[in-house]
């Protein structure tokens, strides 16, 4: 032990100094995804309190944890163009892009900019909607949406900053770190695009319809496809995928231990606790066929690739969601751990909790497994061109360095 | 909050008010007793379903410690969730407020209850939640969105310029000439995939506002008619609306994939149907109350009002407290009213007034009484408490006593001179006897319809007979809803006798209210 005192010299000192250093020099990026994880932890906090309590303002806590997001990431990118622009060494000039031939900011951090503004924009047009068609109708509202574009955009912009960063890293060690963090900043994308597709393919009753398999198919393997493609990790599509679950689950467990009532009439489901979302889409599975896939294909065959991962895509999610729709709709997933069996305060409950919905049915409204069949055949061709989308993406991404 | 308000204030500046179970307005109004309270409780309308809803309570006498209000739609299996507590209105010492979700479309209840050193109580105000109006976008903030909106636009142009030009570079190395004409080529190919989803928000948001107005509140059709070969000549009043005449055919609904949920008409004040005739310049005035043996078609004997066009309202109530008012005209020709002498009515509570109103604050009534409008000289303001009081006098100056008319100490009617506004009043407000009742009387297993109905008549006629005399001042809790030049028809009975006395009403323009 005492060679190991000895020999302590100066490289190795000097290499913690510089590493220390990198770490202090990378703070806007660990600014952007904190500011990412709280505006997918406002958002699934947000739908539990539509679901369960139903009354909000403008200021209600999860409003203000996505306003602090938004603040956070566009005063960091702010403060960062400011001193990039006009403070900046040539080093730090050299890894950003100009914008209007003047202002200068690594990409990541001009995205997050504008979708912070978005996300500003979309407040007096929400507000104004409310007002003129009613409060909350729908999830899927114009001014939600240009929202939606803001959040995912603060999102997207932390992935890009980690992305550039990953891209340039010269150390073994500073890639796996910054791959891993890519991989977490990806899985907080994935997150988002889940739960925006949460009301139609996330419940165990959904997972018997094509329905279920054409919208996680057009949704998901873009991500999960794009992240693999430009990330420097073994398993990165895997990876991704086992941190959305961990991340979703948290979620889960965690806010369904707050007592919480309903504020709103009528309330025909007197909940006692926050209703948490839905147990997370298996989605380790599919990632390992995909991360196999694009090792043997390698990056020249991307038609063949994409087509590949459609259908591996598509088959694995069937074979595994089949079974695991019917064990959530089992006795056995009805508690706090698999959280099945959670409804909102105005749903009336009825049959309809154990049973499928929106099953494939012929003209005489029996289930029918050849159109079962022709569905899933359909969330196939979706899957892979979603993914050729993501290969594209991915391989852009792959090249980011600024 | 101060944020909040500017939002609501930038986005809501004009409001047009259509329609609701009154006509043109939307509010509602309740005096009464809430337990050892008397309170006086307005509830301003959000328009749209959901909205919020702002509830007022007065309290009269000693103050109490607690004002809560909650809401719920009728129906006996959703629960309720804890009330709100209200809090007092600033620079008011007896008013308290309250901000209320409204979700349920249809017929609502808002249960305010007032607690103190007399003990608590509760008072119910139904309300009938329809979106009613269609709000207009601020140019401001038109503007404003608008500016935001392009920079927004060429911000997302440049960044993916840039991205291309500048973003697979290795650091320090300046882009080429091939980068950069990718990068224009990205600009142009992002400007298109910009504007066409600006396009596709666009569609989106049109097609959002044009199914909100398709599904905006109108009053079921109906037509008024005279039926001059009969002796006397009747008035029939008929439901045209496909949905009412077809409610419970189950059949005809589903072919046409429409849900026809009316439940039956139930009684209010004793009635299935006010039928109110008000003539275009507002010189004759007919309450009447006719009969029916269908729920489509309802006749009343003509009352001999003079011809003209005429105005026609009708105040309906079903089992679920939705209370609403159709309009129509009728045009009564020379010839075709009966005689006054000869006139057998369909109903003895039915009644008719010709002429103009008092030019003074007094009137002249028959039998040598007089009717007196009383309260401050100040202008009434559009959107304020009006303080409508009426003294009716005997000959010699003393109040006259009144008898209850139809359960009611009184009645009144106010109609704006261009027919946007038709109301009728009763000493207890805007709102519906039965509609009240139907929230207090129903139970869980009402699931069949016209039990509720058969329940609500019994207990409305024993607690008619039960209203005592007046002592000849009756006053009505209410705001116009706009400026402009109204007249109020207050009618009361004495001897058996229904005495109907006119006033005109001018209303300023002033903010809007309870502010």
């Amino acid at each position: 032990m005492a060679t190991t005192v000895s020999t302590f010299g100066p490289t190795e000192a000097s290499e913690a100094r510089a590493h220390s250093a990198t770490l202090a020099a990378e703070w806007p990026i660990y600014s952007v995804v904190f500011a990412s994880t709280c505006i997918i932890v406002g958002l699934m906090w947000d739908i539990s309190w539509h679901r369960t309590i139903g009354r909000d303002t403008f200021w209600s806590p999860p409003h203000v944890l996505e306003q602090v997001a938004a603040i956070v990431a566009g005063l960091s990118c702010g403060y960062v163009v400011l001193q990039t622009t006009f403070a900046g060494s040539d080093e730090a000039r050299g890894k950003s892009v100009r914008f209007w031939r003047f202002f200068q900011a690594p990409l990541g951090a001009w995205v997050c900019i504008w979708a912070t503004i978005t996300m500003i924009t979309s407040a007096p047009l929400d507000n104004w909607w409310h007002n003129a068609y009613g409060l909350d109708v729908k999830i899927i509202s114009p001014p939600h949406m240009v929202l939606a574009a803001g959040m995912i955009g603060i999102e997207v912009g932390a992935m890009l900053m980690v992305l550039g960063a990953q891209n340039r890293a010269t150390t073994e060690r500073d890639r796996r770190r910054l791959g891993f963090i890519f991989a977490y900043a990806g899985a907080i994308v994935v997150s988002m695009a889940a739960v925006l597709i949460e009301e139609n393919a996330a419940f165990g009753n959904e997972m018997h319809g094509s329905a279920f398999y054409k919208l996680t198919a057009t949704v998901i393997p873009i991500f999960l496809v794009a992240f693999a493609r430009s990330s420097r990790l073994k398993w990165p599509a895997t990876t991704t995928a086992l941190l959305y679950m961990v991340f979703v689950l948290l979620n889960m467990w965690v806010i369904q231990l707050f007592p919480a009532q309903p504020r709103l009439a009528p309330i025909y489901n007197p909940v006692t606790h926050m209703v948490p979302s839905p147990f997370p889409l298996l989605l380790v599975f599919p990632a390992v066929g995909i991360d196999l896939l694009m090792r043997r294909f390698g990056s020249d065959r991307d038609w063949p690739l994409a087509l590949a991962i459609g259908v591996a895509f598509v088959g694995v999610m069937l074979a595994v969601h089949w079974f695991w729709g019917d064990f959530l709709l089992s006795p056995y997933a009805r508690n706090s751990f698999f959280a099945a069996d959670k409804w909102d305060y105005n749903n009336r409950l009825g049959p309809w909790r154990y049973q499928f919905w929106n099953l494939d049915r012929d003209a005489s409204r029996n289930f029918s497994p050849l159109h079962l069949a022709q569905g899933i055949a359909v969330a196939m061709i979706y899957a892979a061109i979603s993914a050729r989308i993501g290969l594209w993406w991915g391989k852009g991404m792959a090249r980011i360095k600024r | 909050m101060k944020l909040q308000s500017l939002l609501r204030n930038l986005g809501l500046t004009s409001l047009c008010v259509i329609l609701s179970a009154h006509v043109g307005s939307p509010d509602a109004w309740f005096e009464g007793n809430a337990g050892p309270y008397k309170v006086t409780i307005q509830v301003q309308m959000p328009g749209v379903v959901p909205g919020v809803a702002q509830i007022f309570v007065r309290t009269a006498g000693d103050k109490p410690d607690r004002v809560t209000v909650v809401a719920n739609k009728f129906d006996a299996t959703g629960g309720a969730p804890p009330p709100e507590v209200a809090t007092p209105l600033e620079n008011s010492s007896d008013t308290y407020v309250a901000r209320l979700w409204l979700m349920a479309a249809g017929s609502n209840s808002i249960t305010v209850e007032v607690s103190g050193a007399k003990g608590s109580g509760k008072a119910v105000v139904p309300v009938v939640n329809v979106p009613m109006r269609r709000l207009e976008f601020d140019p401001r903030l038109a503007i404003g969105l608008s500016g935001i909106g392009l920079f927004l636009f060429v911000g997302m142009v440049t960044i993916i310029g840039a991205a291309v030009r500048e973003g697979t570079l290795p650091a320090g190395e300046l882009p080429s000439f091939a980068n950069r004409s990718r990068a224009r080529l990205a600009m142009i190919g992002t400007s298109i995939g910009l504007a066409l989803i600006l396009f596709g928000g666009w569609s989106w948001w049109s097609s959002v506002d044009s199914q909100y107005r398709r599904n905006l509140f109108k009053p079921i059709a109906s037509k008024a008619e005279i039926v001059s070969t009969s002796v006397p000549p009747m008035v029939v009043f008929s439901v045209t609306d496909s949905d009412w005449v077809h409610r419970g055919d189950s059949a005809w609904a589903r072919a046409r994939q429409r849900r026809t949920s009316w439940t039956p008409l139930v009684e209010d004040h004793g009635k299935l149907m006010h039928l109110f005739l008000i003539r275009d310049d507002m010189g004759a005035f007919a309450h009447l109350h006719p009969t029916t043996s269908d729920s489509i078609a309802f006749e009343s004997t003509l009352p001999p009002v003079p011809p003209g066009r005429y105005r026609v309202f009708s105040d309906v109530v079903v089992e679920s407290g939705y209370a609403q008012t159709m309009v129509t005209t009728l045009t009564v020709g020379q010839g075709a009213n009966g005689d006054a002498t000869k006139t057998q009515l369909t109903d003895p509570d039915d009644s008719w007034f010709t002429g103009g109103a008092a030019n003074t604050r007094s009137t002249m009534l028959a039998d040598g009484l007089s009717m007196r409008r009383v309260g401050t000289a100040a202008p009434i303001v559009a959107g304020r408490e009006a303080g409508l009081r009426f003294e009716v006098l005997n000959a010699d100056g003393t109040p006259a006593t009144l008898e209850p008319y139809m359960g009611m100490a009184a009645h009144a009617v106010v109609a704006k001179d261009d027919g946007s506004v038709f109301v009728h009043l009763h000493p207890m407000g805007t709102i519906s006897m039965a509609s009240q009742m139907t929230f207090s009387l129903r139970q869980p297993g009402d699931t069949i319809f016209g039990r509720l109905g058969r329940r609500l008549s019994a207990a409305e006629h024993s607690a008619m007979n039960a209203t005592p005399a007046a002592t000849g001042s009756v006053g009505f809790p209410y705001a116009f809803p706009k400026p402009g030049k109204y007249r109020i028809w207050v009618q009361v009975r004495r001897e058996g006798r229904i005495l109907t006395g006119a006033f005109d009403i001018h209303v300023i323009s002033g903010v809007k209210s309870a502010e």
